[in-house]
């Protein structure tokens, strides 16, 4: 075979490639792109789970002032920030959803919802859990569209009202089908203290308006120095 | 501070730990040695007493209005006596002989005084049922010497003629609830109103204790915690941004792409 084209005829047929190639490309970027971020760190979140804070030695049996329970005591987290992510959001305490039974996620996109139920600010055993919005059909990108993207080592400071910080590890970032989710593992008020921040991920169904997945970022304290 | 007048309630398998028919269900296939978690609670007022389990003092000077435990007992029958502070267990003023603890159980053993203000010993079984997400239980158990009663939350009747020794008991959403007791049918108020907190994920069992007619009705609280569930799921996405899946178009992209580099090489390598 020969080339033997000349003139319009081959500036239309280079014209013709070249397009081929660009356009392949652009379909080669979005295939790289739509590989999900690897998980990392599961065994570590299976070991944080399951240890136990050593317990405070006592009497053998406990005995105790059969007094009604006082209001909760828990100190609720206010701020989130993540530098890597650039995110600097409002933590607001939440609850469950009475219709559905889920997590109430704060409806607005750029705060974030305590689990305020579990554990709190100043907990020393179990999962503190942060849940925000990757997006929103109606006001866009959520205070956690990035999460997924948080590596190995990041940090993490949460603060209470009065500006006390706390600061955490990134340890282990997961993603779970919603049906597969152990979300006993992550909502755990027992084991090693932890912050969970949770969020949506992977293939978004239009029809049913949901995300198939769980994006979860385990981190652990940094000991204060 | 003998101002109870304590009798002595030696009866030899009088009582038996299995209160309901939950419990020997529990129990009906002991295949191993199941432990159960017992609870002691003092209903009894003006009397501290020493509490021994099959001879072992187990319990020293145990308050009125104290809730010990849980203790870890293996399946099998007790020997339960109450003596005042550093007597001697032959000088019991209440013991419960043969008591049937069931394996796998939670249990809280209650002293108190019954409906005609004698000291006497119940077991009752804890309903430690997960509960759902944000949901609180409350138990109530009318263990005072006293009529029948109703409590009130909220101002409304929530359990209705509760006499002595029995429990109601509802699964509520976490929270606090204003709460009081009053003679069945009335709104004679006998205890409260007092605020109680319903953590989530917590049973709180509410003792009325105490008699009426000596004026020494009051409240004994024990909790029961560690029965969470966690949420159905975490929704937190609805825009479908963050989906960096390959979409339909883009394999459109693609194939465009493939469909003008086969053209394109074509017309370069033929006329």
């Amino acid at each position: 075979m020969s080339i033997v084209t000349q003139g319009a005829p081959l500036r239309r047929a280079l014209l013709l490639i070249l397009t081929g190639m660009t356009l392949l490309a652009a379909f080669a970027v979005a295939a790289c792109r739509s590989q999900p971020e690897p998980s990392f760190g599961g065994p570590t979140v299976t070991a944080i789970a399951s240890s136990a804070p050593p317990a405070p030695a006592g009497p053998s049996v406990a005995v105790r002032k059969g007094a009604l329970p006082s209001a909760g005591t828990d100190v609720e987290p206010a701020r989130l920030d993540i530098p890597e992510l650039r995110l600097r959001a409002t933590v607001s305490a939440v609850g469950i959803d009475r219709g559905t039974g889920d997590f109430a996620v704060p409806p607005s996109v750029d705060r974030v919802g305590w689990y305020k139920f579990g554990p709190g600010f100043q907990a020393t055993a179990g999962s503190i859990v942060i849940a925000g919005h990757v997006d929103s059909a109606t006001q866009g990108k959520g205070a956690f569209f990035r999460l997924g993207s948080l590596e190995d080592g990041d940090r993490i400071t949460l603060y209470d009202r009065n500006e006390t910080a706390r600061e955490f590890r990134v340890v282990a970032r997961e993603r779970y089908a919603k049906t597969k989710i152990p979300l006993n593992r992550y909502f755990a008020r027992d084991g090693q203290v932890r912050l969970t921040l949770i969020t949506c991920g992977g293939p978004f169904d239009a029809r049913t308006g949901h995300y198939r997945d769980n994006v979860v970022v385990t981190a652990e304290p940094v000991a204060a120095r | 501070m003998n101002t109870i007048p304590f009798r002595r309630l030696a009866a030899a398998g009088a009582l038996s730990l299995v209160a309901a028919g939950g419990l020997t269900v529990l129990s009906a296939s002991p295949a191993f040695a199941a432990t159960s978690q017992v609870s002691v609670v003092h209903g009894i007022p003006g009397q501290p007493v020493d509490v021994y389990v099959n001879g072992e003092r187990t319990l020293e000077n145990f308050q009125p209005g104290d809730v010990a435990g849980p203790l870890s007992l293996e399946e099998g029958d007790y020997d339960i006596a109450l003596t005042r502070p550093g007597e001697e267990v032959g000088q019991a003023i209440l013991t419960v002989d043969d008591a049937a603890v069931p394996g796998d159980a939670n249990i809280s053993l209650v002293a108190h005084l019954s409906a005609q203000g004698e000291p006497t010993l119940t077991p009752f079984p804890n309903d430690v049922s997960k509960l759902d997400a944000g949901q609180a239980r409350l138990i109530v158990r009318h263990t005072a010497a006293a009529p029948a009663v109703d409590v009130r939350a909220g101002g409304e009747p929530v359990f209705q003629d509760l006499t002595n020794p029995n429990e109601a008991k509802a699964d509520l959403p976490a929270g606090s609830v204003s709460a009081d007791v009053v003679l069945a049918g009335t709104d004679d108020v006998v205890l409260g109103p007092t605020d109680l907190n319903l953590r989530e994920g917590t049973a709180t069992i509410v003792y009325a204790v105490g008699s009426a007619e000596t004026d020494t009705l009051d409240v004994v609280a024990q909790t029961i915690d560690g029965l969470h569930s966690s949420p159905g799921g975490v929704p937190s996405g609805s825009g479908g941004l963050a989906d960096r899946g390959m979409t339909a178009p883009w394999y459109a992209v693609g194939a465009i792409g493939l469909l003008f580099l086969a053209v394109g090489a074509r017309r370069l390598t033929t006329r």
